[in-house]
């Protein structure tokens, strides 16, 4: 069936990125039609998006939106799923694309050159992201997953002269990039142990799921992906090194997309992993500890892209461990998980702003550490009245103070946790820590606040105030606030009239489960009015946070150690790697063969240990048949024997030759003439080429005859077991039991003609060989013949040519035989 | 002396009877591979006998161009039957009336001539690049 819905959306995903390819086709400065293009992208998405919704509704989580073939032979294709979870995030994205773009313009300021590079890596960033939360095949859902990788490496690794904006970039790379191998070896282990290729399917049959050792360990390996792209202890450590990134991009990457990517992947696990046993303690213990970490942390920090950051950490952990909490709800058939989707965009309607903010701060007082920013308030210009209220506004609902959206998503949560609680006494410990995370935020508040305003409660040093960002600041500049204030706002508009943000959420908000949240989220004073556990966790939160902020308790930088364990994780694995090369990569011929021939004798041992019947000697051997035969082989034993015994080269080289010409004369008493035929000319060729070799090789070095017996001991053991295997393979074939043709036979009979077998197709051929070369396993010899193409043009490269040997005539001294190199 | 003369002979004995196991290859000990190494041990001999001189007398041209249209002939006649809807490398075969005599022709010999220019390309490359690093 072809609609036009998958084309709508693939438009919808495609948009941002085209439109920030479009903008490089620009030159020069036209400033304004590069903003309007790049601007285009995300609107034409959310408007793409607000169409599909229009005409077609959310669709369920377990019905696929639309399908466009794309490799259908691996049942790869781009289908996509705007479910609830999926319509909101893509909003959410998009939406904030376009605030981004925006301000990406004031921060920027004139600058040409950034804004030129910066258009198209977001566009890029945001089709990414637009792809990993809209697609239904999990294939699919990965490669926007490693996309998004890309474009933030791209993208936190900005400023090119900073060279450890390189470093964190590289690290940020490094660790979301392992995750996301873990996720695709996990989606991998699960599609091909169930078949279940696509999100709607997964969620569709979740019941009938077995949960074996397999759907487990696929599903642990999703989670580690999930939780590298989420920041999630204890590899949270790149999401606060990805500070050095430019401002509008840590503000798109915290608030909206990238971080945010690993907590959508457990909102769309949840439906169909929730009940496994693992989900709730696994989730829950990791989201719980990297909350609590990430807001301590954020306490002891002055910088405030730091202290953001580590708020940001915190509200993941949280986001994590609610939705680990919601598995309690598959398994129990309760509550304990509401508003998943509100808890998110409560966070990005006031880290965006926070974070846009900070960006408008290092413009216009150049400062970004609490202490620089003492008395803000007072300091004279408009620009920076209004961004301080912006930054109190925001930093108000940060605190989850009442009135705003994030106060009803914290009593949400705090709800969930008393509730979790009743399930299973541990889990108040869940409760415990989030009260102590939100005290934290409390107090981050307190101390901001009291800075801002200059009291005497402030944060203040000696430190001097310095100059404005070198960024120029034009008549664009109120974009530099604009858009936070717009974000703001939402956040006390759906804080204060309920009503607006349950009419937008109400639709999409899948998990409503609690009666008293169905009709949608309360009025701000509600948990006033009607007291419970939860407001009293708020009130408590709240207390110990403003004792907190006011006290100086933790006023000083506080240090993560996990700062440590990238570096040296980092260099431990180059070290490592670097001594793993040299003692695999000897350089030694004979210790890759030894390694060659080891494996193989080990392999087949491995068999004949588990095939004892691979030892016995085959039925009707008969030995001497042929005297000729058994003469040739004992020249053949004899050549290798004496072989290791001959030390000049040349001598060596004959040697090997009689040993090769003995085989020869074997196949031609066994009667394959084609064999012996080649085997013959190879023979005179290779003797040829070793003697040219060795002729140019320089004169070998006597070394220490040592070690001489492991190598005898392990050559005789190869050799036995490859002359063994040989004999029982050649017989093998005759000896089967059942009916079915060996391969032999199989050959043997079609070379001329063909059977059913083949379609009634022969090689019309006589010889048996030669038809297997050419024709039933031409493909090999294509192969063969390419490989020895590319190692003659190997030879050719690196022995330097006949002319340009000329060259270099006359700084060669030459000596006695032949040049020595 | 007696080797150059007797090169002088062989070696065109050895192109024939090169040709013959490549074209006979199908039916009788032969193929192309073969062939190919027999045809090398012709010109290597000849090269060692006469020299490079006269051996690039012999060869005008580099035998990277022998592997190039070796492996470009194989590939095409693997390819080829893609163009009539076939799966690759299915080969067809003919049978030519001439006079009295039939001349069964398969594709598959196309593909085998394919393999012996490389394997001529490859060994004599490769042995006339070493020995001019002797020579020198």
């Amino acid at each position: 069936m072809v609609t036009a819905a998958p084309y709508l959306i693939l438009a919808a995903v495609g948009a941002p990125a085209l439109s920030g390819l479009a903008t490089m086709l620009l030159g020069g400065s036209q400033r304004l039609p590069r903003l309007t293009l790049a601007a285009a992208g995300p609107v034409a998405s959310v408007a793409l998006l607000a169409i599909h919704l229009g005409r077609h509704g959310v669709s369920p989580a377990d019905t696929p939106t639309g399908t466009i073939p794309w490799v259908p032979s691996l049942q790869l294709d781009i289908s996509f799923l705007v479910d609830g979870l999926g319509a909101f995030f893509a909003l959410l994205i998009a939406g904030m694309g376009v605030v981004v773009v925006l301000y990406a313009r004031a921060y920027f300021g004139p600058d040409d050159a950034s804004l030129a590079r910066f258009f198209p890596t977001l566009g890029f960033f945001t089709s990414a992201m637009l792809g990993v939360v809209l697609a239904d095949h999990l294939l699919l859902t990965v490669l926007f997953w490693e996309l998004t990788a890309i474009s933030s490496f791209l993208l936190i690794g900005w400023d090119r002269d900073d060279a450890d904006a390189g470093k964190r970039a590289m690290q940020a790379f490094f660790t979301t990039g392992l995750g996301g191998l873990a996720l695709l070896g996990g989606i991998l282990l699960f599609g091909s142990h169930t078949g279940i290729w696509r999100w709607s399917r997964l969620i569709a049959e979740a019941t009938t799921i077995s949960h074996d050792g397999t759907v487990v360990a696929a599903f642990v390996l999703m989670f580690v992906g999930a939780a590298t792209k989420s920041a999630q202890w204890p590899l949270h450590d790149w999401l606060p090194g990805a500070m050095k990134a430019p401002t509008p991009v840590s503000a798109y990457l915290h608030s909206a997309t990238m971080v945010k990517a690993g907590v959508f992947l457990l909102g769309r696990m949840l439906p169909a992993f929730g009940a496994l046993a693992l989900w709730l303690p696994l989730l829950v213990s990791i989201g719980a500890v990297t909350m609590l970490l990430g807001a301590v942390l954020a306490l002891g920090q002055s910088d405030l892209k730091r202290i953001f950051a580590y708020t940001t950490v915190s509200h993941l952990g949280l986001l994590v461990a609610m939705y680990g909490m919601g598995g309690a709800s598959t398994a129990e058939g309760l509550m304990a998980i509401d508003w998943d989707l509100t808890q998110i965009a409560s966070h990005a309607l006031y880290k965006a702003p926070l974070f846009l903010v900070v960006g408008a701060l290092a413009h216009l007082v150049g400062a970004r550490r609490l202490p620089e920013l003492f008395g803000l308030w007072h300091r004279p210009g408009t620009d920076t009245k209004v961004v301080a209220v912006v930054l109190l506004l925001s930093g108000y609902a940060l605190a989850g103070g009442p009135g705003t959206v994030s106060f009803v998503a914290k009593e949400l949560f705090f709800a969930a946790t008393t509730h979790a609680a009743g399930l299973h006494p541990l889990l108040a410990v869940v409760g415990v820590m989030a009260m102590a995370a939100a005290a934290c935020n409390v107090a981050i508040f307190v101390r901001l606040a009291t800075t801002v305003l200059g009291s005497s409660a402030g944060v203040r040093d000696g430190s001097a105030v310095p100059e404005p960002d070198a960024h120029g600041v034009d008549r664009w500049a109120f974009m530099l606030w604009a858009p936070a204030a717009a974000l703001i706002a939402l956040q006390y508009l759906g804080g204060l009239v309920p009503s607006l943000w349950n009419r937008t959420f109400r639709g999409i908000e899948v998990n409503v489960n609690d009666g008293a949240f169905a009709d949608g989220l309360p009025w701000a004073w509600e948990p006033f009015l009607h007291p419970g556990m939860p407001l009293l966790m708020s009130m408590v939160a709240i207390g110990v946070g403003a004792v907190l902020g006011f006290s100086g308790w933790m006023r000083r930088d506080l240090v993560d150690v996990h700062t440590r364990i990238w570096p040296a994780s980092y260099r431990g694995i180059l070290q490592g790697g670097h001594r793993l090369f040299h003692s695999v990569q000897t350089g030694h011929v004979r210790h890759y063969l030894a390694v060659v021939f080891g494996v193989l004798t080990l392999c087949i041992g491995w068999a004949a240990w588990a095939d004892p019947a691979m030892l016995r000697p085959p039925a009707g051997m008969a030995p001497l048949e042929y005297p000729a035969g058994l003469l040739l082989g004992a020249v053949v034993c004899a050549t290798a024997i004496a072989l290791p015994m001959v030390t000049e080269r040349v001598v060596r080289v004959l040697v090997l030759g009689a040993s090769g010409f003995a085989v020869v004369g074997l196949y031609l008493v066994y009667q394959a003439p084609d064999l012996a035929l080649t085997q013959l000319m190879f023979e005179i060729i290779s003797v040829i080429l070793f003697l040219l070799v060795l002729r140019l090789l320089p004169r070998p070095d006597r070394r220490p005859r040592i070690r001489v017996l492991p190598r005898l001991a392990l050559a005789s053991v190869v050799g036995i077991t490859i002359g063994w295997m040989t004999l029982i393979a050649g017989h093998a074939a005759d000896s089967r039991a059942d009916d079915t043709p060996t391969l032999g036979a199989f050959f043997e009979a079609h070379s001329l003609q063909g059977s059913e077998l083949t379609d009634g197709r022969g090689g019309e051929g006589r010889n048996v060989v030669n038809v297997i070369l050419v024709d039933f396993r031409g493909f090999d010899t294509l192969g063969e013949i390419t490989v020895l193409a590319t190692a003659a043009l190997g030879v050719w490269s690196m022995l330097p040519g006949r002319r340009r040997h000329r060259e270099e005539e006359d700084v060669r001294v030459p000596t006695g035989q032949g040049t020595q190199r | 002396m007696i080797l150059r003369t007797a090169v002088r002979f062989i070696l065109p004995l050895t192109f024939l009877y090169a040709a013959y196991a490549a074209l006979k290859g199908h039916n009788g000990p032969g193929g192309g591979f073969i062939a190919g190494l027999i045809a090398s041990v012709g010109l290597c001999t000849y090269r060692m006998s006469y020299g490079d001189r006269a051996f690039h007398r012999l060869l005008p041209i580099h035998p990277r161009w022998l592997v190039f249209v070796g492996l470009g002939l194989a590939a095409g006649v693997a390819a080829l039957p893609l163009l009539f809807g076939q799966p690759l490398l299915r080969s067809a075969s003919t049978t030519l009336h001439l006079g009295g005599a039939d001349v069964h022709l398969v594709s598959a010999t196309a593909f085998d001539l394919g393999v012996l220019l490389v394997v001529v390309g490859v060994a004599v490359g490769m042995i006339s690049r070493l020995g001019e690093e002797l020579d020198r």
